[in-house]
């Protein structure tokens, strides 16, 4: 049984050595795998093992990684996984091209407070801006940023919390491209 | 709360919404998706929970904090 980190152009760079990841190529693409960690619990520490595995990935390539926990018994069922959705996973994989995802939450004690976060935007190829899901969280936001303005959405973000002291803006990432990778 | 802990903390709602929710899907008659994502996932909600209400409750956590 392996495990599917994420979706790659291939051939590409060389795969960091860890993780024993093998690229299975299918149509142009590949899908970077590894053996699977055996019943392996959900925890904390594992979620983030499989982040740096995709992380490690993402510093010198493109890619869209696949959701975790997604497993199939052996390389060619691997391919023939996404051998159908090649032009929908091409056209993602160009979409997202040189660029990274960030995420941002903003909070308020006032719930009535409303962020206005349209500098943002002009600053990322592409955004997904929703309402907050818990009780002080005012917005739950992925911007789509190229890798050379990630330093000027940071400031952006920096620039909007001294403005509002009122708020909290959690800015995170960069993280691979998750919110943009789907047709 | 060291500040690398409440950053780790902070990215874990982020990575959890990610990693469970975003990404590639493929068809689910060839996936042996780990059987009980549901039940984990209910966990680590409580996790986030957690935590968010440490955010509400402590000082707001700020950008720089964040980062």
């Amino acid at each position: 049984v392996i495990e599917l980190y994420a979706i790659a152009r291939h051939p590409g760079p060389t795969l960091p050595g860890l993780a024993s990841l093998r690229a299975v190529p299918f149509d142009g693409l590949a899908v970077v795998c590894g053996p699977a960690v055996e019943a392996e619990e959900i925890t904390e520490a594992a979620l983030w093992r499989h982040e740096e595995i995709v992380e490690a990935l993402m510093d010198d390539r493109d890619l869209l990684p696949v959701r975790y926990g997604t497993r199939v018994a052996d390389e060619a069922e691997a391919a023939r996984a996404f051998a159908a959705q090649r032009d929908q996973l091409r056209a993602a994989l160009e979409r997202v091209s040189g660029a990274v995802e960030l995420s941002l939450r903003v909070r308020a004690q006032d719930p009535g407070s409303e962020p206005d976060l349209s500098s943002l935007r002009p600053l990322a190829r592409d955004a997904i801006e929703q309402a907050g899901r818990d009780e002080g969280e005012l917005r739950r936001c992925a911007y789509l940023v190229e890798r050379g303005r990630v330093d000027a959405f940071r400031a952006a973000v920096a620039g909007l919390q001294q403005s509002h002291p009122d708020l909290g803006f959690l800015l995170t990432g960069p993280w691979p491209p998750y919110s943009f990778s789907g047709p | 709360m060291s500040s690398a802990i409440a950053e780790r903390e902070i990215a874990l709602v982020d990575l959890v919404d990610r990693l469970l929710a975003g990404g590639v899907v493929i068809a689910g008659d060839i996936t042996l998706s780990v059987a009980d994502v549901d039940l984990v996932y209910v966990s680590l909600r409580a996790l986030i929970s957690s935590v968010s209400s440490a955010e509400e409750q402590g000082a707001l956590p700020r950008m720089g904090d964040a980062l």
